[in-house]
């Protein structure tokens, strides 16, 4: 039976929700937390040989961890047309699987 | 001499060639491969590459594909208290059993069975 709904007559309609959902927020938070391990198992085990890596050592000076982070920064990132400069991070492609922390200073 | 132990837990279908290119060049071929690699600047830059998909540890020792496949093997539920060598085959079967030896407390489950269908 057909049922006129927007998404069947066509055009230009998204159907992404604009926000993320709570269960979506707390993976997103476990997937933080998940680098932030793998960062420090991989610091540690340098650490504990005398070696270091820049990679590592870059990112500590730059990214903040799961815990110091503003729910602002952990599901939101900047984004310079939309009104309030801020759209949700499932719109960013791959956000999954992209390290997506640090934003504008002031935004 | 420690090694990194490096499991893939998310494929990077669909990501830029280099991480496919790192994920090669660190033997991870599908999800859930492990690989051990000695610990060092390099490999470690290979990883912070690779971060969001891998799962690392530390370990002492590098374990074979199979030592890292009996870990994830289920417990079976019972075990073989004493293995009995294998006859020459000789006709008809269950006089072999019979003759094998008498049954005793304390038969493996599989000793047991066979005894007491006889």
């Amino acid at each position: 039976m057909f049922k006129s709904t927007q998404a069947l007559f066509g055009g230009l309609l998204w159907k992404t929700p604009w926000r993320l959902s709570s269960p979506q927020k707390a993976r997103q938070r476990k997937r933080l937390r998940s680098v932030d391990r793998v960062v420090d198992t991989v610091s540690a085990a340098l650490s504990r040989n005398g070696q270091s890596s820049k990679a590592v050592e870059r990112w500590y000076a730059e990214m903040p961890r799961e815990e110091e982070m503003l729910p602002k920064d952990k599901y939101t990132l900047f984004d310079k047309k939309e009104k309030s400069y801020r759209k949700s991070i499932h719109k960013l492609p791959k956000w999954t699987r992209v390290s997506q922390r640090v934003n504008p200073p002031g935004f | 001499m420690s090694y990194f132990r490096v499991t893939l837990m998310r494929s990077a279908i669909g990501l830029p060639r280099r991480s496919t290119d790192v994920l090669k060049a660190l033997g991870l071929k599908k999800r859930m491969a492990t690989v051990f690699h000695p610990v060092s600047s390099s490999v470690a830059g290979q990883i912070m590459r690779v971060k969001e998909l891998v799962q690392v540890e530390e370990c002492e020792k590098r374990l074979t594909k199979q030592e890292v496949h009996l870990e994830r093997k289920p417990d079976p539920g019972y075990y073989v208290e004493k293995t009995v060598a294998r006859q020459q085959k000789e006709s008809p079967v269950h006089k072999t059993f019979g003759t094998l030896r008498d049954p005793m407390p304390g038969d493996g489950i599989r000793h047991g069975q066979d005894l007491s269908g006889d």
